[in-house]
């Protein structure tokens, strides 16, 4: 069985492959911006003449995505209608009315207006109070005005968002089957089926998204199945969600909201099934890329999830793998202030120009650079040779841009750099976790994006974290995640309802519906019923907060007391302690998942071949001049092997620096654990 | 003492960086573990860390209004106990405005932070506390005339001596005079915890580097940011720059308008802010002590600054304020206080407006700067009691090359509005309509931001309704030929057909099928009307944000 996986990143397209007793491939092939599918089908093509993989034996295809991140980043989207409550036609553009600029006079909107624009919103006579009764019924004839009017107008999609629809959904429903019996081709978005939950503002943006990048991800979808079954690739196209489980591309494009963060949620994952082969279940990722870095947490086996995320800019309560990012990298600019300071970043070279070592015109000193006068990178082996790096123009910007104004050396203005960025990474790793109520010293770290691993022990040093993970391939590790994720399902629903006065019949009625919508999307996988893991959340709070937590539970006789203990102990983890009042539920979500398993690469046994290439002289903080590192190429140690720091790991797509003080042994997997020397490892 | 510690550039970017993320780290703290919902969902608590000098050295605020409020009760506080005679792990508390605090649910907390056997540094943190006693539920009564009447006045206290004693009978004392001590001691102890991470981390940090060497860091980097902010004065032009606006009233008085008049002055890398010819006190809580003043001018300095100059108390070096005795910014005991923000609002923008001239693209027109407080408090259908709180936005002025912002937070402060889902669900009140007020951003090349329109209909039982409006009497300014934000305005419309204009404050019952439409007021336009791109304006006129009225009276569009 031939399973792929293909992950789009802004660059290259990663491509990976897996069959029964073969080592995993991996392939790169450049994105094509303007339609992603290109690439994709590029490597469909390619299968044959790299790796002779008839398309007919792929059994397996599964696809991260990035094409709903930007058609939003871009603005690409489609005209998009609104239909509101009469009355309330601009709660889309009124928001919350918070800022996120605090200093500043001359304000940029903070809400999303422009999906749909005023003229493109319609009121509706209707309304429903908040315990659903119905207070003025639906005008049907205002309706079938705004569907006319808005189908003149060139509206390809059509968000319906009526108050308290997430109590009583009949009049978005009625509304939805009006204009379908007249437009049967306007793609609509009802935010009781996209987001049923409570506080307006927030269900219609997701609502809104969801309907202007509905027509979007749906011919993406539909031009790449078409590809591939021309190809003749016989699988179904499966995508990743944000959440971090998978979907075909059937169910998919019904729910293109849940895309956002499909290739982040692929790593994390990716993340997630390297810390289960190597036997760790707490795990912070940092993907470090050129302008900034991911962080996530893996805690006891499972990515941590946020009920809703940021993408360009705007929250949108939909749930996704929690990623966060912070304003460092490794194109990150040091610069010198006006009072004669070293500062780093928030500026990016980015990939282009890049950092002065890459050649392409750039004039600014980056945290690339000094890892350069570092000896950290090997210029003539930068991402496997496919880049040469000219390290003299790293010497020459971070002797002119920061040691000669600084009066240090070239080496020591190096090392500075890289201290500054190392403390911005590690208090926003530290922010993180402690946000979350964890304390980051009981986690491995898990580096991943090129430059990954020449930060991770400096990071794991200043954070008491004594464990690095380094993934056998991090750089396609968004690819890999893909192939090893589970088939997942998520359906919620509002049920405003006290924990002390559960309804226990009301909880199986509300799960019941739950899962027969679980259900009908798990048929359209064809995934059979009883291979269906089911789990069962509640949203729960104090009585009266407007902020919960999420708590699993199982409907039994008992699930008054679960719910109420559960959401006490996830309290006292998050806020440090939990008062003994009343609390509420207040929605009840259910999750259905089948599939997925670990990849163990079946042949990790090193290339044959000398490990050791030589030796570089490389400097790193707390250790007095020059050290003579040992360099090894990471793909002829063998699993079983152990080393010592000062070392360097090369390897295709990252460099690992390991200094004096921490070990070194591969593991079966093939992946490579660091312990810091006196550390349990 | 910089002579004697030679200063290493990059050990003092990575010390920064560290006390940034130790007060984030303070911040999060706060908040996560605070019990009343205004700290968590509010924000409104702010965690800092300060030399023994009483400088900022790092903060981590969610609200401009909060900036630098520390300063005052961090000095007030050394001055009574001197560092020198406090322990490690020892918390000094206080919130009296007329000692230094802002107003009375304002408590500071302030914990030394030790190396080397002696302190080097403060913790503090502060947050707004959901009662503190006085006349009325919340402690922020719109009807005191006195600060008696506002709540429990705490003087500079020791409230824990050492790392485990804390003063019983002070504890005591705050437990008696809150309406919710439980929730009230959770958030002191949230305090509490904030402080102790902060003090842990920097003598953690102190550790590595040496006492001395942490003090003398400090000074270098307070140095570097007054270094920066004074090179930053000195690129604009210098002179002394005037402005003056109104507030509507004190609640109280209702027909005096409230002057606040500022001379700002930018000479020799100084601001000196000049409030002379401002209001004297009002009887009304509107009145500021002068910490409040200070963030406003605090604010408006980082504003028009810069972001890359790291924020800390050297930036604040450069300020003099000149605050007339007696009058609404610098009152005299025991004026009432507690609805400060206001003016402090208006403060802000006072100063802002003020510079306009020299920095229109910072600057532009004024906004709304109006934030309506409702209140909304009864008994609903099933005897239960409830309040329900609403804070309301206008529109942002416009710049020199973009519209105002329509319904959005400026200046000192940053609240969120309340869901109609959520509001309809607490009260036995429904909510007809929230719209943008069409017409009501100021015209011009840009337009100003719209303000909001909001209607209330009470459904069952009386109902006691508080309104603290502004910009009912004085619209926001346009800039540069720009027009005039449209005024706010409040009507209440009684189930017998009577129409009342709401005078910007009020308290009146309500009854049902009364009704109250609420219209905020919208910011400044800037340029003239007349040239305003066409096309624009016709996008406003489908988007429903200009009338075809206003876009033919007023901006003079010819008929399409």
């Amino acid at each position: 069985m031939i399973e792929i996986g293909v992950d789009i990143g802004g660059t290259f397209t990663d491509v990976v492959c897996r069959a029964a007793d073969q080592p995993l491939r991996v392939m790169k092939v450049p994105t094509t911006r303007a339609d992603p599918s290109r690439a994709v089908l590029e490597a469909v093509r390619q299968l044959k003449d790299q790796w002779d993989i008839e398309p007919a034996d792929v059994a397996r295809f599964v696809h991260g995505t990035t094409v709903a991140t930007n058609a939003v980043l871009e603005r690409k989207g489609p005209k998009t209608g609104l239909l509101t409550t009469a009355g309330f036609k601009d709660i889309l553009e009124i928001g919350r009315q918070m800022r996120q600029t605090m200093y500043a006079a001359v304000l940029e909107p903070e809400v999303p207006g422009y999906l749909a624009p005023g003229a493109f919103r319609h009121e509706i006579g209707e309304r429903v109070a908040f315990d659903g009764e119905i207070v003025r019924p639906l005008n049907e004839q205002d309706v079938r005005d705004a569907a006319a009017s808005l189908v003149e107008a060139g509206v390809e999609g059509i968000a319906i968002c009526f108050l308290f629809s997430f109590v009583n959904p009949a009049h978005e429903r009625r509304a939805a089957e009006i204009i379908r019996e007249e437009y049967p081709d306007v793609a609509l978005s009802l935010s009781c089926e996209v987001d049923p939950a409570f506080r307006e503002y927030e269900r219609t943006v997701v609502t809104t998204f969801d309907a202007y990048i509905k027509p979007v991800i749906d011919r993406y979808l539909a031009n790449l199945e078409q590809g591939l079954g021309q190809a003749g690739v016989p699988a179904p196209l499966q995508i990743m969600q944000s959440r971090g489980g998978i979907a075909t591309s059937e169910v998919a494009r019904q729910r293109p909201v849940r895309l956002f963060l499909s290739g982040p949620a692929a790593g994390v994952v990716g993340a997630q099934m390297v810390g289960q082969s190597a036997g760790i279940t707490d795990l912070i990722s940092v993907d470090i890329g050129g302008t900034s870095s991911d962080i996530a947490l893996i805690r006891a086996g499972e990515p941590l999830i946020r009920p809703e995320g940021h993408v360009a800019g705007y929250n949108i309560r939909v749930p996704m793998v929690d990623v966060n990012a912070i304003g460092s990298g490794g194109g990150s600019i040091a610069w010198i202030d006006t009072a004669g300071g070293l500062r780093v970043g928030p500026h990016s070279a980015g990939s282009e120009p890049g950092p002065a070592c890459y050649d392409r015109g750039g004039e600014e000193a980056t945290v690339t650079d000094a890892s350069i006068v570092l000896g950290y990178l090997d210029p003539d082996y930068f991402a496997g040779g496919t880049l040469k790096l000219r390290p003299e123009l790293s010497f020459r910007v971070i002797e002119e841009k920061v040691a000669k104004p600084l009066g240090l050396s070239v080496e020591d203005a190096a090392l500075g750099i890289h201290r500054v960025v190392n403390t911005q990474m590690t208090e926003g790793i530290r922010l993180v976790s402690i946000r979350q109520g964890y304390d980051p010293r009981d986690f491995a770290l898990l580096p991943l994006g090129g430059a990954g691993g020449i930060h991770a022990a400096a990071l794991a040093d200043e954070l008491g974290i004594t464990r690095i993970l380094i993934a056998r391939h991090p750089g396609v590790l968004s690819a890999t995640g893909l192939l090893s994720a589970v088939v997942e399902h998520e359906t919620s629903l509002a049920f405003p309802q006290r924990v002390d006065e559960l309804s226990l019949d009301d909880v199986r009625a509300a799960l019941g519906e739950l899962d027969e919508r679980c259900g009908g999307l798990m048929r359209k996988e064809r995934v059979p019923p009883e291979d269906v893991e089911i789990r069962y959340f509640a949203d729960v709070c104090f009585v009266g907060q407007s902020h919960y937590l999420e708590v699993p539970f199982t409907p039994g006789e008992d699930a008054a007391e679960q719910l109420r203990d559960g959401f006490r102990a996830a309290h006292r983890r998050v806020f440090g302690h939990a008062a003994d009042a009343p609390t509420q539920v207040v929605n009840l979500r259910a999750i259905h998942r089948a599939g997925g398993d670990t990849i163990t690469d079946e042949a990790a046994d090193a290339a044959g071949g000398e490990a050791r290439k030589g030796t570089r002289r490389i400097i790193v903080q707390g250790h007095e001049g020059h050290l003579e590192a040992a360099i090894y190429d990471r793909e002829r140690l063998a699993p079983g092997t152990t080393l010592a720091g000062p070392a360097i790991l090369e390897q295709a797509d990252t460099t690992t620096v390991v200094p004096p003080g921490w070990s070194i042994r591969i593991l079966d997997g093939g992946n490579v654990l660091l312990t810091r020397d006196g550390a349990q490892g | 003492m910089n002579m004697q510690h030679k200063i290493d550039p990059i050990t003092l970017e990575v010390v920064r960086n560290k006390l940034d993320g130790i007060a984030n780290e303070m911040e999060s703290t706060l908040l996560r573990s605070s019990f009343s919902p205004i700290v968590r969902e509010g924000l409104d608590a702010s965690a800092s860390l300060f030399t023994l000098e009483g400088e900022s050295l790092a903060q981590a605020v969610a609200i401009p209004i909060h900036l630098a409020t520390m300063i005052p009760v961090v000095r007030r506080i050394s001055s009574e106990f001197p560092p020198s005679t406090m322990e490690e792990g020892d918390i000094y508390l206080m919130n009296d405005p007329y000692l230094g605090g802002t107003h009375l649910p304002d408590i500071a907390l302030v914990m030394p932070i030790f190396a080397d056997g002696r302190p080097i540094a403060f913790a503090a943190t502060m947050t707004h506390h959901q009662d503190v006693g006085g006349m009325a539920p919340g402690s922020i009564p719109t009807n005191a005339t006195e600060i008696y009447q506002e709540g429990l006045r705490l003087p500079p206290l020791k409230f824990r001596s050492g790392p485990e004693r804390f003063d019983e009978t002070v504890i005591k004392i705050l437990r008696l005079n809150s309406r919710i001590p439980d929730t009230f001691m959770g958030d002191i102890h949230a305090q509490v915890s904030a402080c102790t991470v902060g003090a842990q981390r920097v003598a953690e940090l102190a550790r590595a580097h040496g006492g001395n060497m942490m003090q003398a860091l400090f000074a270098e980097l307070l140095d570097r940011s007054e270094q920066m902010t004074r090179e930053a004065l000195r690129k604009i032009p210098e002179g002394t720059y005037t402005y003056v606006d109104y507030n509507d009233n004190d609640g109280i008085d209702l027909d005096r308008r409230i002057r606040i008049e500022v001379a700002v002055t930018i000479r020799d890398g100084k601001f000196i802010c000049d409030f002379t010819g401002t209001n004297p006190q009002v009887r009304g809580p509107f009145n500021v002590v002068p910490s409040g003043t200070q963030a406003a001018a605090y604010y408006a300095l980082r504003t028009i600054t810069g972001a890359h100059i790291p924020t800390n108390g050297g930036c604040f070096r450069p300020v003099e304020l000149n605050l007339p005795e007696g009058s609404i910014l610098n009152p005299v005991e025991p004026a009432p206080v507690n609805s400060r923000t206001a003016t402090i609002k208006r403060a802000t923008g006072a100063i802002l407006g003020s510079l306009r001239g020299i920095l229109p693209e910072i600057v532009g027109a004024d906004a709304a700067g109006e934030m309506l407080a409702l209140m909304f408090g009864g008994t609903d259908r099933n005897g239960r009691r409830y309040v329900v709180g609403e804070l309301i936005a206008g529109g942002s002025g416009a710049g020199p090359e973009s519209d105002g912002v329509d319904v959005i937070e400026t200046d000192a402060t940053n609240c969120m509005n309340l869901p109609v889902e959520s509001f309809e669900r607490d009260a036995p009140i429904r909510i007809n309509s929230t719209r943008l007020r069409r017409d009501s951003g100021g015209a011009g090349r840009q337009r100003g931001g719209l303000g909001i329109e909001r209607e209330y209909e009470v459904l069952a039982g009386e109902v006691v309704f508080t309104h603290r409006g502004e910009r009912h009497f004085c619209p926001p300014s346009g800039a540069d030929g720009g027009e005039s934000g449209m005024t706010a305005r409040s009507v209440i419309y009684r189930a017998g057909g009577e129409e009342e204009v709401v005078p910007s404050k009020l308290v009146t019952r309500l009854f049902p099928g009364d009704r109250v439409l609420i219209l905020t007021a919208g910011g400044g336009g800037f340029g003239p009307a007349a040239d305003r791109d066409r096309d624009l304006l016709r996008t406003d006129i489908a988007n429903g944000k200009v009338s075809r009225e206003q876009a033919k009276e007023i901006y003079h569009l010819a008929d399409d």
